[in-house]
């Protein structure tokens, strides 16, 4: 994907992830996060939480992952994520991104980036800025 | 003429919106929209200047600001000098009364937002507190609810005889308008606004699928 | 919670850098990062790769060597969790680089929200390389639980 391809409006293609025991327990190991309430159900909830969450890096580096794939090659400037509601490990989200502005001298574009769960609630919201090539 | 009532910019502590993206999603994506109020998170900016945006994309933008009470957030149109000092818009628990009281005195209008949401709606603190006096109306369409939710409030709305209008509660650029307010009259300004919302010439309208 | 003074914690602590820790980075480390976030770019997962680097919120991981200041209040209730990151990138991150983390309290604030009365921490990490190049910055929100 080139800039000069990218439209104001354009839609990133959706992606549904299913966000697994393993790969979570996968992503705390490399982390060193390591902390039941991302890998056990039962002390997440005495925690007060639905169940095992995500973490929130990860859902950032999920949805990085995803623009890498829309546009092989681009650079992600930034990436600002507002963590609203937690992601039950175990349950499938559905990930969106949305061009919203485009910088023609740096050749950027700024995305609006979701995560959604099964339940319609916004799990993650926010925006990337990401260069490309002309 | 249709406006969204409820919307953040990166003003807002978790705004991650440019007022002037708002404006070029709304004309590229077409959206049935006339314009937009800002309503930030706990303050008023009385310093952003919008109007040259609004002659650039012939759109109406005002500013208003979303405050914490007691009984939830309440949205406030039609904030000025004499109301910014009237009570604290950084606090988060307000009492609803005060921030009622205050907005009437004031010559502003003040309106329970997402009432239908746990711990910042205005029916979740009905079911434990009961009512309050002063409240006409209310969002009863969120854009940022979950399935169930605008259900609720649009219920509980009626059954206390509030009127409803819309608002997206956008928070990136992309969710303006997925819910909004129809108004039977031109709205020109906030006086305007406050004029239609105290006539109850309006609808709220949505458009989340 | 209500007997905090946020605004003098503000005045105290904001701005104030309180902590700064090197971190060494290593190429496999990379790796398993990018592949556990669902990357397959060669970029971020092959070490031969000509461009290999850091994945863009691979530093958003990294930790202070203390999550607040010495002697800052106890905000909260004692239960946290993670209101969000804001990572910046300013240049490749590459194995064998060393990072030194400068870490400083950004804002603090409170707020109401579904899960109820909540006080914000953000605290603001600055990534210099070994040559003293600025490579990243990342912005994290902690949220303290109130019992309100």
């Amino acid at each position: 994907m080139r800039f000069s391809e990218v439209e104001l409006g354009d839609d990133l293609p959706e992606e549904t992830q299913d966000i697994t025991m393993e790969r979570v327990q996968l992503f705390v190991k490399t982390v060193g996060m390591n902390f039941p309430r991302f890998t056990d159900h039962e002390f997440a909830r005495k925690e007060g939480l639905p169940g095992a969450i995500v973490p929130g890096i990860m859902s950032q580096g999920l949805l990085a992952a995803m623009i890498h794939r829309w546009a092989p090659g681009s650079h992600v400037r930034k990436i600002d994520t507002v963590f609203r509601a937690p992601i039950v490990v175990g349950t499938s989200v559905k990930m969106t991104g949305a061009v919203t502005d485009l910088d023609d001298d740096a050749h950027t574009v700024e995305i609006d980036i979701t995560v959604v769960s099964e339940n319609g609630a916004t799990n993650v919201l926010g925006t990337a800025v990401v260069e490309l090539e002309p | 003429m249709i406006l969204d009532l409820h919307t953040h910019s990166v003003r807002s502590d978790d705004g991650r919106a440019k007022v002037d993206n708002y404006c070029q999603w709304i004309r590229k994506k077409e959206l049935p929209l006339d314009g937009f109020v800002l309503t930030e998170h706990r303050q008023y900016d009385d310093t952003s200047d919008y109007r040259d945006l609004e002659d650039q994309y012939g759109l109406l933008i005002l500013k208003a600001s979303e405050v914490e009470t007691d009984y939830g957030h309440v949205l406030v149109f039609g904030v000025n000098d004499d109301l910014v000092h009237a009570f604290d818009f950084a606090r988060v628990d307000n009492p609803i009364g005060e921030v009622l009281d205050a907005a009437r005195r004031c010559g502003a209008v003040a309106a329970p937002c997402h009432p239908g949401r746990v711990n910042v709606g205005l029916f979740a603190h009905y079911e434990a507190k009961g009512p309050v006096e002063g409240v006409d109306l209310v969002e009863i369409y969120n854009g940022g609810s979950r399935p169930g939710e605008d259900e609720f409030s649009e219920a509980r709305a009626a059954e206390f005889g509030y009127k409803g209008f819309g608002g997206s509660d956008s928070h990136i650029v992309s969710r303006i308008g997925y819910c909004a307010t129809e108004f039977e009259d031109p709205i020109g300004s906030m006086d305007d606004l406050m004029a239609a919302l105290r006539g109850g010439r309006f609808e709220a309208r949505t458009w989340r699928t | 919670m209500a007997n905090v003074d946020l605004q003098a914690v503000r005045d105290e602590w904001v701005g104030k850098v309180y902590d700064t820790t090197e971190f060494p980075i290593d190429a496999q480390h990379l790796v398993d990062w990018a592949v556990a976030c669902g990357e397959t770019e060669s970029r971020f997962t092959e070490p031969d790769d000509a461009d290999f680097q850091a994945h863009p919120g691979y530093v958003s991981h990294f930790t202070a060597g203390r999550w607040t200041p010495k002697g800052f209040p106890e905000l909260g209730n004692g239960r946290g969790v993670d209101g969000g990151k804001a990572v910046e990138i300013f240049g490749p991150i590459r194995p064998g680089d060393v990072l030194t983390a400068s870490t400083e309290i950004a804002d603090v604030y409170d707020k109401t929200g579904r899960s109820g009365t909540m006080i914000f921490v953000v605290n603001r990490m600055t990534f210099r390389n070994q040559h003293g190049d600025k490579v990243a910055t990342v912005d994290w929100r902690q949220i303290r639980a109130t019992d309100g």
